[in-house]
């Protein structure tokens, strides 16, 4: 990536392979892959598409990251709409978890009994356990933005470790109540109760795993010495954002 | 163009370029390609439909063609050449920027789309195509042997490009404007693809959920529209239309804003009422555009308060978008008006929209449209208002700027033979299909034996359609020798004020050498007396 503003020179145009890199990879990762295991039932070109994917989009990431890198080291330029544009983004995807809650509420209102046959007795330890975690990486990611400002890189550095560490537990904590569901017969064809659980535990959770890689990809940077205000602020507003989509999910799925 | 290092740099340069007016090409070119081919399954449609009984293809065929021409030319062309050629071509150069916000997220956007052509074209390739229309209403998508997966995929690939590129050009719009560039500055066509991409923001999201649910459903065992297990098929049809409505207003506000910009460019004149389109018009639609879409239910059965509820807020979106054709109309009104190609299609644009819009009335009483819902009354009103107007705003909009990014002028006598070819051709073609529709053809029907009395009309529309088709083959006709034997086009050959003119033909990278400074800039600024 050269730079291209700089003085006397003919502006050059700004290239990037990485966008059009990350695309082929989603391309065979999600739908080829997709296609092949569960429509075609061919599970070796799965996993060949996935083996062509997963890398493509694992070096983009890092590609892209790279690049962000250089553009604070190289002219200290920062991607400084990055905490404006997040409020929109917000907005999409607020959305998505808008339509799966309308359709839930709208069913759950409708059918005749609930839960419906098949569903266990969900425990409240977990969910607690859950929801204290996730509020407090809210907490440590505010603290760790905090920091930043001031200039306290060590502050920051140890505050987004915490962070990390919390929202990982918290993932664990799911995927392990999760397995343990699917182990008692609970999966997600088992009713309309298990259908919006996992649909809508899964998306939270992926956006959870978003928000981690993005506090990854942060935090090497740190440790590069690169540090992006812009970018912590509006990976922190993201995180807030997980975290109140978790208060929807704790009490619309587990309590209500 | 630096063509320093050979071509294998220019190459390098095209495919992995983040400049926004490349990325617009780029687009441009993707969203062609699926007219194209999109284009000529209807010319088969067409050849089908001229004769009662099995004519070209067979029932499973015509079922995906359909399927491809619906998702292609919506999902594949229109959305994508307005909200990813014009605007991000257009954008930067109006206010002022050097690039969009996040130029390598605009280039994500870019391959995405073109990701989802290609999972498009796959159509053709698998055994088992999708051949359920582009709605995808279960419980036939769920039960059909079609991959409704790949066009779960379709769906999800341009939806993250459009939800990309929206946050990009919002958020450029909002924080990059040059100095001096104040709201009132901006052009009709910024702020009617502010509102398109505001309402894409809110509602393509919930279109991926329906279609994420929808694979789900089908693949995964789940029961969102199992009405065995307490799920319902009517939750899908309202996912979908809650964005597939606001889709057609993704569509037409920045076919809109790009015929006020060719409008006030060739009629010397003022945007009429310039903030009564702006709050009224852009405003008026973005705030109802998502209180309508039970429209496209009235026939799947609901208590009849909310047909009427809907029923008067779909009549009202009327009002709005009468505030901006009466706008259009007094922008020529006692202009030095000057009939190039571009403006040919602005004119034929109101023409189209005033046909379709009328034809839509009938369609939102819902009494009415118990009668006409499925018939091919209302494929010709949504051909008038949004496929054909939509994409006479885009080939006007390719012309006007084709001096711009080409750095050629177009060929100017093709260019009106094939606006003359195409107008008749889709008037033959659509005013038609009405009387068919009124006569009881059915939508999506293979054949229509039961009814040979329509034969004779459905032959006139084939017709039309080739020359609708010819006229076309003109117009790329006329881009091709322009782009090929055109002379040289000035930086400003329309003599507009706007301030995409005042960069070179074509722009070069950063736009401009210095960020202009737009303290005295008026984009409609021709003559003081108004």
């Amino acid at each position: 990536m050269e730079d291209s503003t700089t003085g006397h020179h003919e502006p050059e145009w700004e290239v990037s392979p990485w966008p059009l890199v990350v695309s082929v990879g989603a391309l065979f990762m999600v739908p080829l892959a997709f296609s092949f295991y569960f429509v075609y039932d061919k599970p070796l070109m799965a996993i060949l598409s996935l083996g062509i994917g997963v890398p493509l989009v694992i070096a983009s990431v890092v590609g892209w990251t790279k690049g962000g890198i250089a553009d604070i080291a190289h002219h200290g330029k920062e991607p400084g709409f990055a905490t404006g544009a997040m409020p929109f983004f917000i907005v999409a995807e607020a959305f998505i978890f808008v339509s799966f809650f309308a359709a839930y509420w709208v069913l759950r209102l409708k059918a005749p009994n609930w839960p419906p046959a098949g569903t266990p007795e969900f425990g409240v330890t977990i969910p607690i356990i859950m929801t204290i975690l996730l509020v407090s990486s809210s907490f440590t990611i505010h603290f760790s933005e905090h920091a930043i400002e001031h200039g306290d890189k060590g502050g920051f550095r140890n505050w987004l470790i915490v962070t990390i560490i919390l929202g990982a537990i918290f993932f664990l904590l799911s995927a392990f109540e999760w397995s343990h569901l699917m182990h008692g017969g609970f999966t997600m064809k088992t009713n309309l109760f298990s259908t919006f659980f996992y649909s809508i535990t899964g998306f939270h959770g992926s956006h959870v795993i978003v928000g981690l890689i993005i506090f990854l990809c942060i935090l090497v940077s740190a440790f590069f010495g690169k540090v992006s205000k812009t970018f912590v602020k509006s990976a922190s507003v993201y995180w807030h954002f997980v975290d109140l989509i978790w208060f929807f999910v704790v009490t619309q799925i587990y309590f209500w | 163009m630096s063509t320093k290092t050979g071509k294998g740099k220019v190459i390098a340069e095209w495919i992995f370029t983040t400049d926004h007016k490349r990325v617009g090409i780029l687009y441009l070119i993707g969203s062609l390609a699926a007219f194209l081919v999109a284009g000529l399954l209807a010319m088969v449609i067409r050849m089908e439909l001229s004769e009662v009984g099995p004519q070209v293809t067979d029932p499973n065929t015509y079922n995906v063609m359909l399927y491809f021409h619906g998702a292609a030319m919506i999902l594949g062309f229109q959305i994508p050449a307005l909200t990813g050629f014009l605007a991000n071509y257009l954008i930067p150069l109006q206010i002022g920027a050097k690039d969009v916000a996040f130029p390598r997220l605009n280039a994500l956007s870019l391959w995405l789309f073109w990701m989802g052509i290609i999972l498009a074209l796959l159509t053709f390739v698998v055994p088992d195509p999708p051949d359920i229309m582009w709605t995808g209403y279960p419980p036939y998508s769920i039960i059909s042997p079609g991959n409704t997966a790949l066009y779960a995929s379709t769906v999800l690939f341009m939806g993250f490009a459009s939800i990309a590129g929206g946050v990009n050009l919002i958020t450029t719009i909002i924080y990059m404007r040059a100095p001096g560039m104040t709201w009132g500055k901006l052009n009709m066509f910024v702020w009617t693809t502010l509102g398109a991409f505001i309402i894409q923001l809110v509602f393509v999201p919930v279109l991926g959920s329906a279609v994420i649910m929808l694979t789900m459903d089908k693949y995964l065992g789940t029961h969102f529209f199992n009405p065995a297990s307490g799920g319902d098929v009517l939750l899908y049809q309202n996912l979908f239309w809650f964005y597939s409505h606001p889709a057609v207003y993704v569509i037409l506000l920045p076919v809109l804003g790009i015929i006020f910009d060719i409008t006030a460019t060739f009629a010397r004149n003022r945007i009429f009422n310039y903030w009564a389109c702006v709050v009224g018009g852009v405003g008026g639609i973005v705030l109802i555009s998502g209180e309508v879409w039970v429209h496209h239910l009235f026939t799947s059965g609901m208590p009849n308060w909310i047909r009427v509820g809907m029923m008067v807020s779909t009549l009202l979106i009327s009002v709005p978008v009468g505030i901006m054709v009466l706008s259009l109309i007094g922008t020529l009104y006692r202009g030095a008006i000057e009939f190039k190609t571009p403006m040919l299609y602005a004119a034929g644009f109101i023409f189209l929209f005033l046909i379709g819009g009328l034809t839509g009335i009938p369609h939102a009483i819902a009494s009415l449209d118990l009668a006409l819902s499925d018939t091919h009354f209302v494929v010709a009103h949504f051909h008038y208002v949004m496929a054909v107007s939509g994409t006479f705003a885009i080939v006007g909009g390719v012309y006007y700027l084709f001096p711009k990014f080409t750095g050629k002028m177009y060929h100017e006598g093709l260019g009106k033979i094939g606006f003359v070819v195409t107008f008749i051709g889709a008037n033959i073609t659509f005013f038609f299909m009405f009387l068919v529709g009124l006569g009881g053809m059915p939508r999506r029907y293979f054949d229509y034996s039961h009814m040979p009395e329509l034969q004779d009309l459905q032959q006139i529309v084939t017709y039309g359609a080739f020359i609708l088709a010819a006229g076309l083959f003109i117009t790329l006709a006329s881009w091709l020798v322009g782009l090929f034997k055109g002379k040289k086009a000035e930086d400003n050959p329309w003599g507009s004020r706007s301030l995409e003119w005042t960069t070179k033909s074509p722009p070069g990278p950063g736009n401009w050498a210095e960020v202009p400074d737009c303290t005295d800039y008026d984009p409609y600024g021709y003559g003081e007396d108004r």
